[in-house]
């Protein structure tokens, strides 16, 4: 029995999604599963799945050293003050 | 891999500031087993309660309601299916010591569960009173819910049983609508379902419900409990039926009902494994098992790998 992870995408709209996860022997029971339990009632147009063990997974260690990058982003104050200070000398 | 914390001092703060728990998380051990029993619950619940629904699809009337109740048969077991997924990812227990246990009658299932559906009435009272009381509980439990693998499944969950709500509050109507034969066996299902359905919220909650603190619940029981009554009395009465409450309420002043004194005795029998349809439920249940034991071996058997 594998481990499948379930994504699901509406056509036109936002990106894939996790849905959640399902049991099956293999993938061709795996895609009727996934539609019998996630896709009831129309709530997607498109499905992903891939066994669990096949994750390519970037652990929080991995991600970890991009939260600290301010020099990446501009926070733009510098400039906003110095508008407000011309609006204010008007 | 996950996060971890130092203290349930750390962990509670982290909570309280809304913090979402995942799976791979290093959660203390008293939270994981509180988030473990208490989705086992609602695992063994949907289970058989899809059980009852399977047994109703030969004796429901009528073409169009005996596919309403195929597909909410279809969408209980569904729901077992991914709540026992997201219980055995927690590490405690395989699914397969989930549904042993279950079949064993060494863990629970709700209190609504070990009694006979004995009458089509009884299948609408439970469809009505029942998922009336089931909605709200898991709307409060998705509200602000901790774990975030059994919050995102409970999306899908509640909107299945509101479907289900609105299939309960439909048939009531028409039943409501039938003949003098058919108001007489409803009232009949009123009288014995409206109390175990009101005993679901359970007791009123504690000062200091760690299930809230932990926000695997943001209501008091007894507040749901009190929309519920709301909510159904004057339902019933409007269609002419009677509730079994010598002590029910009415304030003209707020139009508010208020249930009399509750007797919680049935609702401890049925946690003790003891109601009056809990031995024959388990043992339709195992059966069910054993019955469908081909399928799971065919499964086994199937060759792995890509669709050809």
């Amino acid at each position: 029995m594998h481990t499948y992870e379930v994504f699901l995408k509406r056509d036109g709209q936002e990106e894939y999604r996790h849905a959640g996860s399902i049991n099956a022997p293999n993938d061709e029971l795996a895609l009727l599963l996934a539609r019998e339990n996630y896709l009831r009632r129309a709530e997607a147009d498109l499905l992903w799945m891939v066994d669990r063990a096949h994750l390519l997974v970037g652990d929080r260690d991995f991600v970890a050293p991009n939260s600290d990058k301010p020099h990446r982003d501009n926070d733009g104050l510098l400039v906003a003050a110095h508008r407000k200070s011309q609006r204010g000398g008007m | 891999m996950g996060r971890t914390w130092s203290s349930m001092h750390d962990f509670e703060v982290f909570l309280h500031g809304g913090g979402m728990v995942e799976v791979d998380d290093d959660m203390p051990d008293e939270y994981r087993a509180a988030v473990f029993r208490f989705i086992e619950l609602h695992a063994n619940s949907e289970l058989m309660g899809g059980l009852t629904e399977r047994d109703w699809i030969p004796r429901t009337p009528g073409l169009r309601h005996k596919m309403a109740v195929l597909a909410k048969t279809q969408d209980e077991i569904g729901h077992g299916h991914l709540l026992y997924m997201v219980a055995a990812d927690l590490g405690v227990k395989t699914r397969q010591e989930m549904l042993e246990d279950l079949f064993a009658g060494h863990s629970r299932f709700h209190n609504v569960f070990h009694y006979p559906a004995r009458t089509w009435g009884d299948q609408v009272a439970i469809c009505l009173l029942v998922d009336g009381a089931a909605v709200p509980s898991q709307k409060s439990v998705y509200k602000d819910c901790s774990y975030g693998p059994y919050k995102r499944i409970l999306k899908r969950i509640i909107a299945e049983e509101g479907f289900h709500l609105r299939l309960g509050e439909e048939r009531a109507l028409r039943i409501a609508q039938g003949t003098d034969t058919q108001r007489a066996m409803f009232q009949q299902s009123i009288d014995d379902w409206w109390w175990p359905a009101l005993r679901l919220f359970g007791p009123d909650s504690k000062p200091d419900d760690r299930l809230a603190r932990w926000r695997l619940k943001s209501e008091k029981n007894e507040v749901m409990r009190a929309g519920w009554v709301q909510k159904f009395v004057p339902m019933l009465h409007s269609y002419g039926f009677t509730v079994p409450d010598p002590g029910l309420t009415h304030d003209p002043e707020t139009d508010v009902w208020t249930c009399g004194p509750i007797d919680w005795g049935p609702l401890k029998k049925t946690m003790a494994m003891d109601g009056p349809d809990t031995a024959r439920r388990i043992a339709e249940a195992s059966a069910a098992w054993e019955t469908t034991r081909w399928v799971r071996d065919a499964l086994d058997a199937a060759p792995a790998g890509a669709v050809t």
